[in-house]
């Protein structure tokens, strides 16, 4: 039978974890040893954007110590993201490759989405229950040291997921800083919560109750756990909250049974989520009891084809996708003409372009959002588009991925700027917020790619009225024959397919055409 | 569905069981259990030589009071330190009331030695010779030489006068002490002048003492052959020639005694954090080393007897008047003494095979077979010790944890460690350093498993780590596969064949994911999410119990069936007597064994009267936890390394674990209503806290420790019977013989 060992390590912004799992078809993903260390890294980026060189070294101790651990029960895959400490910090690289020479441990900086992309397959991972609880509207709430992400569920589908900077330790620094007395404690987290809940209940809750909500956090949860709660009610969590409600350490500490320093980011997750069910109006509190490295370890099985998926991931970020355009006042109708000739287009050209699977998500993504910068700008709704995307966090893809469908619906638009011209102009007109830094040439190889599909597609729908009702594409003698079943006049979608289809020849090397059928007629057995 | 008891919840809250007068005093508690192991030594059907171990055994349990318990109290008084603790009992009254009972008690230990034990042993033919009147010219002759060639080189004669200091006398150490006249000095009254005016001791007389060695026996056996055989004490043949030590001076008097000093700079860990913090604020008021007893011969000279109480600042009440051999531990010695072993117990069995793991087996492979239970005394400890050697030379075995508290002097588990960690595994082991009176030796051996290439760590800040696990991680064909050992005793293989202590072996895998985070969180790595089925002091434990407790009190209130047993060793920690009271008030059946300390009182109307206390003290010192809950017929059992103490509870590393496999637990239960019918080595706590032997009358008797070796025995038995039994012969082929 083979059993693959695993570790998965967590360098979050107030702990380092390590969780060695075996994974195997036949017994799936089983967790063998999990080790904690306390170490507040969020404190020194969030208030300095540095990690001091003490924390580095009790950094790389620990890591040594995990090194020695991974040695002993043999686990040769591993994984190391970095989270929101890392991101936020000015000198990650610098300090990375320091801990990559000290301990050979390789670290990967998750962008928030990607992370949060992870908690939620840990998740759904856990199978049935995630699959009823999300039958009903629910709400995954995501507690970090620097941020919390809200994902709202409706009918088994993620409607939307926002990222809203209330992150557990953020919030002790400040409440920190302020030296407030312990009965003000709550009413203070309560207050910083409102400042971004009640306009996220505006924009996205508006009459929506969520009945259930799924936390994933490393305090409350191991609160519950060690309790042996799974769910509790709105009147069981308020009566807890009752119990808690002023902020003594050492009181609490012993109420609840923990170790004191872990009271002020109990006491505040405690605080935010009461505050949050209520706006939502929830009435169930689901325990996930998952960590990032269950999530790592999921993804690890998942890429090495060790689990089958347990749920479909892609679908959700279509839908996250599909939401962002709904929101922008994008067209649903024509997102799902243009995705679909992208993707007959994609699977034609295969073989020549060599892109993945994964590249293909990207594309699917443009395309549905390829029309949102024209909430903004009818005018310049390359620029807008661009901006939008590159503003709002579609979960389950990096920072580079949205970058690359950002580009792309941007060139969809506007004349396409090749690297070596885009890596000249940095600093001018792209500055802000579009440095080329992070995109390689290989990536931006694959927008030219993808942008070169997603015009044609775009041009054979030029008129907007998705006037073909069968397309077929195929290579074909150095050509991409594009044939369109009509009865309606195509001159326009024919007559602006040129340009298009020189930049596709540019970068594909082959000639599309296009070529029209006229429907077949109906015969009788088909009516 | 059962039908609702009458009974209504009392409504009152945890104030009410928490009255001073429900509970004894901690320290008079323990003296009581210290008596009851005298009781031992004064039973008629303790064979002799049996109670000169009990008596040695008190002897060595007051000795260790007094330095650890009577000097916190000590500290507190010092310091002005006046909480009363759980029975409404301030420090100073504590100390009178200790000291009282105290001096009673060695009154008592010294008549059954003189009185019993003496004209018992002269009768067996052994006599232990008081005077030189009673040597032989002989004996006399082979004393001289003796103390000529071993005894007097060793010998440190320090004398006092106006230019030398009182001397330092050591903690615990058994000296002479003399009055010497310089000779041909005016042999007027001592201590007066020319003019009748009180002078000092001192300018009449010197005062000289001499230690009595520790590097040499306490007794000689005086030479001839046959009965009877004869001892002498090392003190009186060192008295005997005083006069060869100070020439020039006449030996006025001279007569032993021994101190006992507050040198223990650690406060106890049994005391409240409040006065850890006072002690350290008035640490300059605290008299360092300190004399807090005395103990002198009954007919010591007066003389002597004020001038050592002057310059060792001692009270009345601290002295200790000893009509016979002071430090009685001697007689442990005696005890080893050959050919008397007709005067020894021989009712009970030696440590018996495990059943389900007979020598030479696949130790892994019998584990997985299921959960293997171990009963010691009466059990071999050797399976734990195998355990570990097994895992040492184990290709498979990736890495040993293990917690050590005591071990033994040349411990065969910290062999194995060692050799484990040079066969490449990981080895982790936790030396609790703090081990009262074993810091050195655990130092010593520490560093020595460090050497080895283990990853030693040295206990923790602020707590004790009382618990005994072991957990071994195997890579085995279908995955990682963790095996963990769980135990009431420490791995020690001396301690094990005499204290009563049981074990787990298990493979489970809730088990082996809570051993792998228990020794993550001593290595500094943060608590699990939740634990599977061990509970952790200083953190979970008291809530556990307190929780179990409270769910039997809810059950008898709700007409369940709601009882239940526990044995320990100490109990005093008022929150867990107050959920007891409360659960006997709701109607719960209580029946607990234990052995030493009990601050719970029997017999209170309306609050203890459902509550039985016993306490066995026998051949075997109880040591083990076990916790039964009835839970409404489907009983929950666990076993413990922590009594219900606050320093267990609150102030230490200590483990529960569940006995979930139904035959174990049984067998865990077994041992809880064996011991509740015990004849012969129990006693019955009373209300007015006293004990009382059960009353046998009209009763079978039950001494449980006996029975214990003999089902050990039988299912050891039993089990080669068996073996014999299905025994497949197999022919020996060509291809497996070798010429």
């Amino acid at each position: 039978m083979a059993i693959r060992t695993f570790a998965a390590i967590d360098i979050g912004s107030y702990e380092l974890q390590l969780k060695i799992f075996e994974v195997s078809k036949s017994r799936g993903i089983r967790e063998v040893d999990s080790m904690v260390h306390r170490i507040e890294l969020g404190t020194d980026t969030y208030r300095t954007g540095k990690i001091t060189s003490r924390h580095v070294a009790e950094v790389k101790r620990t890591l040594l110590d995990f090194r020695r651990v991974m040695n002993v029960y043999g686990a040769r895959d591993y994984k190391a993201y970095g989270t929101s400490a890392f991101r936020e910090m000015q000198n990650a690289s610098v300090v990375l490759e320091q801990i990559e020479l000290e301990t050979g441990i390789h670290i990967d900086i998750l962008s928030n989405s990607e992370q949060r992309f992870l908690d939620y397959k840990s998740i759904a991972s856990k199978g049935e229950l995630f699959n009823q609880v999300i039958e009903k509207d629910s709400a995954i709430v995501d507690f970090g040291g620097g941020s919390i992400q809200i994902s709202l569920f409706n009918k088994d589908r993620l409607v939307t997921t926002q990222n809203l900077r209330l992150g557990v330790l953020r919030i002790h620094e400040q409440i920190h800083s302020l030296d407030a007395a312990s009965t003000a404690v709550a009413p203070l987290i309560s207050e910083l919560v409102n400042a971004q809940i009640l306009p996220f209940a505006r924009l996205y809750l508006k009459d929506r109750t969520i009945r259930n909500i799924i936390l994933v956090d490393d305090y409350l949860c191991a609160l519950m756990q060690q309790r042996g709660i799974s769910n509790l009610s709105m009147t069981e969590f308020s009566e807890l909250m009752q119990r808690i409600h002023v902020y003594n350490r050492q009181n609490l500490a012993r109420m609840l049974g923990v170790r004191d320093d872990n009271i002020p980011l109990i006491f505040i997750s405690a605080v935010m989520l009461s505050r949050i069910a209520e706006v939502m109006k929830a009435e169930n509190i689901y325990i996930s009891g998952v960590t990032l490295c269950d999530g790592i370890v999921y993804e690890f099985a998942e890429k090495q084809k060790i689990l089958p998926p347990s749920h479909d991931f892609e679908g959700d970020i279509i839908a996250c996708a599909q939401n962002i355009s709904k929101r922008y006042k994008g067209s649903p109708e024509r997102s799902r003409t243009l995705e679909s000739i992208c993707l007959k287009i994609f699977d034609a050209t295969k073989k020549i372009h060599g892109l993945s699977h994964r590249e293909e998500l990207l594309l699917r993504i443009a395309a549905i959002l390829h029309d949102c910068g024209r909430y903004i700008s009818m005018v310049n709704l390359a620029q807008c588009a661009y901006d939008i995307i590159m503003a709002t966090e579609i979960i389950g893809l990096s920072h580079k991925e949205r970058e690359i469908v950002a580009n792309v619906v941007r060139y969809n638009h506007e004349p396409f700027v090749y690297y070596e011209q885009r890596a000249g102009i940095v600093g001018n007109s792209y500055a802000s917020g579009t440095s080329i830094s992070g995109i390689s040439r290989e990536d931006y190889l694959v927008i030219a790619k993808l942008t070169a599909i997603l015009r044609i597609a775009n041009g054979l729908d030029r008129s907007h009225r998705q006037k073909f009702e069968n397309i077929r594409v195929q290579v074909k003698d150095s050509e991409l024959e594009i044939l369109v079943r009509t009865d309606q006049d195509i001159t326009l979608e024919k007559g602006m397919f040129g340009k298009r289809a020189a930049f596709f020849e540019e970068i594909y090397g082959i000639h599309p055409v296009i070529r029209k059928k006229n429907p077949k007629r109906q015969t009788k057995s088909e009516l | 569905m059962k039908a609702k008891s009458e009974k209504t919840k009392p409504e009152r809250g945890r104030d009410f069981y928490l009255n001073p007068a429900f509970y004894q005093n901690r320290e008079l508690s323990w003296l009581q259990f210290n008596r009851r192991c005298l009781m031992e030594a004064r039973r008629k059907e303790t064979p002799l030589f049996e109670k000169l171990k009990f008596l040695s055994i008190t002897s060595s349990n007051l000795d260790e009071f007094f330095m650890v318990r009577v000097a916190s109290l000590q500290d507190m008084v010092n310091a002005d330190y006046n909480k009363p603790d759980l029975a409404g009992m301030t420090p100073g009254r504590q100390l009178e009331a200790i000291l009282e009972a105290a001096h009673e008690f060695v009154q008592l230990q010294y008549s059954t030695y003189n009185r019993s034990l003496l004209p018992a042993l002269k009768e067996e033919g052994l006599e232990i010779v008081q005077s030189v009147e009673e040597l032989s010219e002989g004996e006399k002759e082979f004393l001289d030489r003796y103390y000529e060639t071993d005894i007097y080189p060793v010998l440190t004669p320090m004398a006092v006068d106006s230019s030398r200091p009182f001397p330092l006398i050591l903690n615990k150490t058994l000296n002479l002490g003399a009055l010497l006249r310089r000779k041909g000095q005016d042999t007027g009254l001592l201590g007066r002048g020319k003019k009748g005016k009180k002078k000092k001791a001192a300018e009449g007389l010197e005062f000289a003492t001499v230690q009595v060695p520790s590097v040499l026996p306490r007794f000689i056996l005086l030479p001839g052959e046959g009965a009877p055989v004869r001892i002498i004490l090392l003190e009186d043949v060192i008295r005997q020639h005083m006069p060869l030590l100070f020439t020039g001076y006449d030996v006025i008097c001279v007569d032993t005694f021994r101190i006992m000093r507050n040198a223990d700079l650690s406060i106890d860990e049994d005391e409240a954090e409040d006065l850890l913090v006072e002690i350290e604020k008035q640490l300059k008021k605290r008299q360092r080393g300190q004399a807090i007893r005395l103990e002198a011969d009954s007919d010591m000279d007066k003389r002597l007897l004020k001038l050592l109480k002057e310059n060792l600042n001692l009270a009345d009440s601290e002295v200790f008047s000893i009509d016979g051999p002071l430090d009685l531990t001697f007689l442990m010695k005696v005890y080893g003494l050959p050919g008397f072993d007709h005067l020894k117990e021989h009712g009970y069995e030696r440590p018996q095979e495990v059943p389900e793991l007979p020598a030479g087996c696949d130790l892994f492979a019998q584990i997985r077979k299921g959960d293997i239970f171990l009963h010691h005394p009466y059990q071999s400890f050797q399976p734990v010790v195998d355990f570990v050697a097994a895992a040492a030379e184990d290709p498979d075995t990736l890495a040993i944890k293990q917690t050590l508290y005591r071990v033994s002097g040349n411990s065969p588990i910290v062999r194995s460690l060692s050799r484990a960690a040079e066969n490449g595994k990981q080895v982790t082991v936790l030396v609790e350093l703090k081990a009262r009176f074993d810091e050195e030796n655990n130092i010593g051996w520490a560093r020595m498993l460090e050497r080895a290439g283990c990853h030693v760590i040295y206990g923790l800040v602020g707590l004790k780590t009382h618990s005994k696990i072991t957990l071994v991680v195997r890579r085995e064909e279908d995955g990682i596969r963790r095996y963990v050992h769980l135990a009431t005793g420490n791995y020690n293989d001396s301690t094990a064949k005499l204290y009563t202590d049981v074990g787990l072996l298990t493979c489970r895998e809730t088990y082996g994911e809570d051993a792998t985070a228990v020794f993550n969180m001593l290595s500094g790595y943060s608590e699990p999410r939740a634990w599977n089925c061990l509970s952790l002091a200083p953190l979970w434990l008291k809530d556990r119990l307190l929780y179990l407790i409270g769910r039997e009190r809810d059950n008898a209130l709700n007409g369940e069936t709601a009882r239940i047993r526990a044995k320990m060793n100490s109990l005093c920690d008022p929150d867990i007597i107050s959920a007891l009271y409360e659960a006997s008030a709701a109607g719960v059946k209580i029946d607990l064994i234990v052995r030493g300390i009990c601050c719970l009182r029997v017999g209170i109307p309306e609050v203890s009267e459902n509550i039985t206390v016993r306490s066995i003290v026998g051949n075997f010192l109880e040591h083990s936890r076990i916790f039964c809950f009835e839970n409404a017929g489907i009983p929950q059992v666990y076993a413990a390394s922590a009594d219900w103490m606050p320093r267990n509870l609150d102030r230490r590393v200590e483990i529960m674990f569940p006995l979930e496999e139904p035959s174990i637990a049984e067998k865990a239960i077994h041992i809880l209503d064996l011991e509740l019918a015990d004849t012969e080595q129990a006693s019955i706590l009373q209300p007015d806290g006293s004990y009382e032997r059960v009353d046998r009358r009209g009763k079978e008797s039950v001494n449980s420790q006996k029975i214990f070796g003999e089902e050990a025995r039988r299912a050891a038995e039993q089990k080669k019977e068996n073996a014999l039994r299905t025994r497949v012969f197999i022919p020996e082929t060509s291809e497996g013989h070798e010429e």
